[in-house]
C-alpha cells in the first residue's frame, strides 16, 4: 500500500531543521565566547531575537487564526513593565521611584517567574478586551485594538499611578541581557551568555507556539483564518478560540516585550508606540503571513539592516576623493522604505510565503531521490 | 430510543420584507432519507441555516431528538413588519443555540456553494471536523500530551477518506480537487463531527453525470454504516427520486405538498410550481 506523508511523515526534513537550528544556537554560543561584546553583531542579534519573539505571536494571530490585530505594542509594554515592576532590585527601588517614595511594591521575584508574569498580564488584558474587541469584523478589530494599545500607553504614564508604574519616568536598574554572563569572583566575565540566553528565552517560546500550531487547536484557529462559517457549522466555537489565540498570542507578545526591557536596559511607556506595532507587522509581511520560519528570519534581516548594514547611509562617505551625494542623516530611512515598498509590491507572499524550515529540505531531498 | 429526529413546527423566517421561509412545519424520523425540493429562491437554505443555528428564526421552533434547538418569535422591529403566520404562538423563553453548539448536539452539514478550509490539506480538512470530540485541552494539546486522541483522530480520518475514496489525494490542498471531489470531502468532513442527522445542501450541484449516478449508492452506504438520518436538498429529480423516503415541497418558503415520491411526481401543485417557476 502507498504512504502517506498525512500520517508518516517522512522524519528528515523536521531532524534536518533541528539539526540546523541546534547548529546556528552553537554558532551563536562560540561567536559570543571570542568576540568583543560590543560587536554590532550581538545588538542585532539580541533585538532580533525579541523581534523574532513578538513577530511570530502577531503571526499567530493575523497569520493562522485571520485576526487582524494591532495591539501588540500594548501587550509589550504591559509586559515589559510587569517585568521591570517585579525584578528592580530592592536596594535601587528608592533612586528609581524617586518621586514616588521608592514605589508601591515591596518584593522581588526571580527573572524567570517575572518572564512568566510579564505573559501572563498581558494575557490577562488580551482576556479582558478580547470579549469585546473580537466580535468586531477585520478593519474594526484592527482599529480597536490600535486604540488600545494607544489608551494602555497613556495609563502607564499617568502619575496617579506612578508608586507602580513611575508615571513617566523611566524603570531601569532590573536584570538585563548581560546579567545573564557569569561573572567570577573579581567580576570578570568567565562564559558569556548574554545573547545565548536571549535565544533560548525566545526559542522555547517560539517553539511552544509552533507545538499551539501544529495541535488540534491550531488546526481549530486555521479553520477560523480560512472560514469561519464552515469552522463553526464543524463545531468549533469561533468566541472561545479567538479569545484563546489572542491571549496566547499576547503572553508571548508579553515576554517579548520583557525581553526587549532587558535588551533597551531601561523601560518607558512613551516608547511602545504604534510604529513598533508597525515595524512588527512589516516583518511578519515581509517574512510571509502564515509561516513562523519567516517570521524570524525577517526579524533578524530588518534588524540588521536598520541597526546596522544601512548605518553607512546616514554618514558621509567619501569614495577616494569623490564625497557620495545624497548621504546625510535620515536616507537610510528613505532607502528602507524603498526596499519594504519593492518588497510588498514585488513578494506579495513573503520571503516564505506560508513554508516553513522542514519544506525547504523537503523539496531538497524530493529532488534529491527523483 | 425517540424515534423522531428532527421537528420543524411552524417555522418562519424573514429578512427585511423577504419571507423566505413562510409557516414551515415539517418532521424526519430516525434512519429516513427526507427531501426537500422547491424551484430557485423557495427558501431550502434558508431553512438549513435555520435548523443548524446559523440564522435565529423570526418564528417558530425546532426541535431535535426532543430537545428545544430553536424557538422565537418576533421581536423590536420585526413585530411591525412580521408577515408570516400566527406571531402569537412562540412568544417567551426563546432559544437560540450557536451553529457550533448544534453540531456538537449532532447535527451536521454541507455547504451549497463548497466551504473548504482552503489553506488546509484533504486530510486536515477532516481531522479538523474532529475536534470538536477532543478530551484534551489546550495546554496538553500543545505538548502533544494527547497522543493516543490525536492518533485515534488521524486513524478515524483515515477511515473516512477511505469511505469517500479520497484516500489517495489525502495530502493535496483540499480546493485543489475537482468540484465532484469536493462535494464528497464536504460529506466527509461533516461524517467527522460523528452527526445523527446530516444535511446536504445540493451534493451533486458540480457533479459529473457519472458522478451524480454513484452518488445515490453513496449516501445510502453512509447512511447504513454510519446509522445517519439524511436531510437532503437536490435539483437532480431522479436522484431525489430514486434516494428519498419522504419528500417536502416548498415554493416561495411555503410548503406545498410532502408525500412519498410516487405522489410528489403525480403531484399537480408540484407539477404546477416547477412549471410556473420557468428555470427547471
Ligand atoms: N441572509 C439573507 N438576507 C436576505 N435575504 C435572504 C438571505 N438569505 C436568503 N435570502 C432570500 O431568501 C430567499 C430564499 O433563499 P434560499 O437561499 O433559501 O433559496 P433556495 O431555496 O436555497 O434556492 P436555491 O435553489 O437557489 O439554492 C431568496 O429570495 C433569497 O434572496
Ligand atoms: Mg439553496
Amino acid at each position: 500500500m502507498k504512504e502517506f506523508a498525512s500520517d508518516k511523515k517522512s522524519r528528515v526534513p523536521a531532524f534536518l531543521s533541528f539539526v540546523v537550528i541546534a547548529l546556528f544556537y552553537l554558532a551563536v554560543f562560540i561567536a559570543e565566547q571570542h568576540l568583543p561584546a560590543t560587536s554590532m553583531l550581538f545588538t542585532v542579534l539580541k533585538k532580533g531575537a525579541t523581534y523574532a519573539l513578538v513577530a511570530v505571536s502577531m503571526n499567530l494571530l493575523n497569520g493562522f487564526t485571520g485576526i487582524f490585530s494591532l495591539g501588540q505594542a500594548g501587550f509589550m509594554l504591559i509586559g515589559a513593565y510587569t517585568y521591570a515592576i517585579f525584578t528592580i532590585p530592592l536596594e535601587q527601588r528608592e533612586s528609581v521611584y524617586q518621586y514616588f517614595q521608592g514605589g508601591a511594591v515591596h518584593f522581588t521575584v526571580p527573572v524567570p517567574v517575572a518572564l512568566i508574569f510579564a505573559g501572563l498580564a498581558a494575557a490577562f488584558f488580551a482576556f479582558l478586551i478580547g470579549l469585546p474587541v473580537l466580535r468586531l469584523k477585520s478593519d474594526y478589530l484592527a482599529i480597536a485594538t490600535l486604540g488600545f494599545a494607544e489608551i494602555i500607553r497613556a495609563i502607564f504614564q499617568w502619575n496617579q499611578l506612578g508608586p507602580i508604574t513611575n508615571g513617566s519616568n523611566m524603570l531601569r536598574m532590573f536584570p538585563n541581557f548581560n546579567d545573564f554572563n557569569i561573572r567570577n569572583a573579581s567580576g570578570e566575565v568567565t562564559v558569556y551568555l548574554s545573547t545565548t540566553i536571549p535565544f533560548i528565552i525566545a526559542g522555547v517560546c517560539i517553539a511552544l507556539i509552533v507545538l499551539l500550531i501544529h495541535s488540534g487547536y491550531g488546526r481549530a484557529f486555521k479553520a477560523i483564518r480560512d472560514d469561519e462559517i464552515a469552522a463553526e457549522a464543524m463545531g468549533i466555537n469561533l468566541a472561545h478560540h479567538k479569545q484563546l489565540a489572542f491571549s496566547i498570542s499576547s503572553f508571548f507578545a508579553g515576554v517579548g516585550g520583557a525581553m526587549l526591557a532587558m535588551y533597551q536596559t531601561t523601560v518607558q511607556a512613551k516608547s511602545f508606540t504604534s510604529a513598533m506595532t508597525y515595524e512588527i507587522l512589516l516583518i511578519v509581511v515581509i517574512g510571509g503571513v502564515g509561516s513562523v520560519t519567516g517570521s524570524v528570519f525577517s526579524s533578524f534581516l530588518f534588524v540588521a539592516c536598520s541597526e546596522w548594514w544601512l548605518r553607512f547611509l546616514d554618514e558621509k562617505q567619501m569614495i577616494g576623493t569623490f564625497e557620495v551625494p545624497l548621504l546625510r542623516n535620515g536616507f537610510r530611512l528613505v532607502i528602507f522604505s524603498l526596499i519594504i515598498m519593492i518588497v510588498v509590491l514585488f513578494f506579495r507572499r513573503g520571503i516564505m510565503g506560508t513554508k516553513e524550515l522542514p519544506d525547504l529540505f523537503r523539496r531538497k531531498t524530493k529532488e534529491g531521490i527523483k | 430510543m425517540e424515534n423522531n429526529i428532527l421537528r420543524i413546527e411552524h417555522l418562519t423566517m424573514q429578512f427585511g420584507g423577504v419571507v423566505a421561509v413562510n409557516d414551515l412545519s415539517m418532521e424526519i424520523n430516525r434512519g429516513e432519507i427526507v427531501a426537500l425540493i422547491g424551484p430557485n429562491g423557495a427558501g431550502k437554505t434558508t431553512a438549513f441555516n435555520c435548523v443548524t443555528g446559523v440564522y435565529e428564526p423570526t418564528n417558530g421552533q425546532i426541535l431535535f431528538c426532543g430537545r428545544q434547538i430553536a424557538r422565537s418569535s418576533p421581536s423590536g422591529k420585526m413585530r411591525k413588519i412580521y408577515a408570516g403566520n400566527d406571531a402569537s404562538a412562540f412568544v417567551g423563553d426563546s432559544v437560540r443555540l450557536s451553529p457550533d453548539h448544534v453540531t456538537k448536539l449532532g447535527i451536521a452539514r454541507t455547504f451549497q456553494n463548497i466551504r473548504l478550509f482552503s489553506g488546509m490539506t484533504v486530510f486536515d480538512n477532516v481531522l479538523t471536523a474532529k475536534h470538536l470530540r477532543r478530551k484534551s485541552n489546550f495546554l496538553t494539546s500543545t505538548l502533544h500530551l494527547n497522543y493516543a486522541e490525536e492518533k485515534r483522530m488521524r486513524e478515524e480520518t483515515r477511515e473516512l477518506l477511505k469511505a469517500v475514496h479520497l484516500l489517495d489525494v489525502a495530502d493535496e490542498m483540499a480546493t485543489s480537487l475537482p468540484y465532484g471531489k469536493q462535494r464528497l470531502l464536504e460529506i466527509a468532513r461533516a461524517l467527522a463531527t460523528k452527526p445523527t442527522l446530516l444535511l446536504l445542501d445540493e451534493p451533486a450541484a458540480g457533479m459529473n453525470p457519472q458522478e451524480t449516478e454513484e452518488l445515490s449508492a453513496f449516501i445510502r452506504h453512509i447512511k447504513d454504516e454510519f446509522q445517519l438520518t439524511i436531510f437532503i436538498i437536490e435539483h437532480h429529480m431522479n436522484l431525489v427520486m430514486d434516494i428519498s423516503d419522504r419528500i417536502y415541497v416548498i415554493d416561495f418558503g411555503r410548503l406545498i405538498a410532502s408525500g412519498v415520491p410516487d405522489e410528489i411526481q403525480n403531484n399537480p401543485a408540484v407539477i404546477e410550481a416547477y412549471l410556473g417557476g420557468g428555470d427547471e
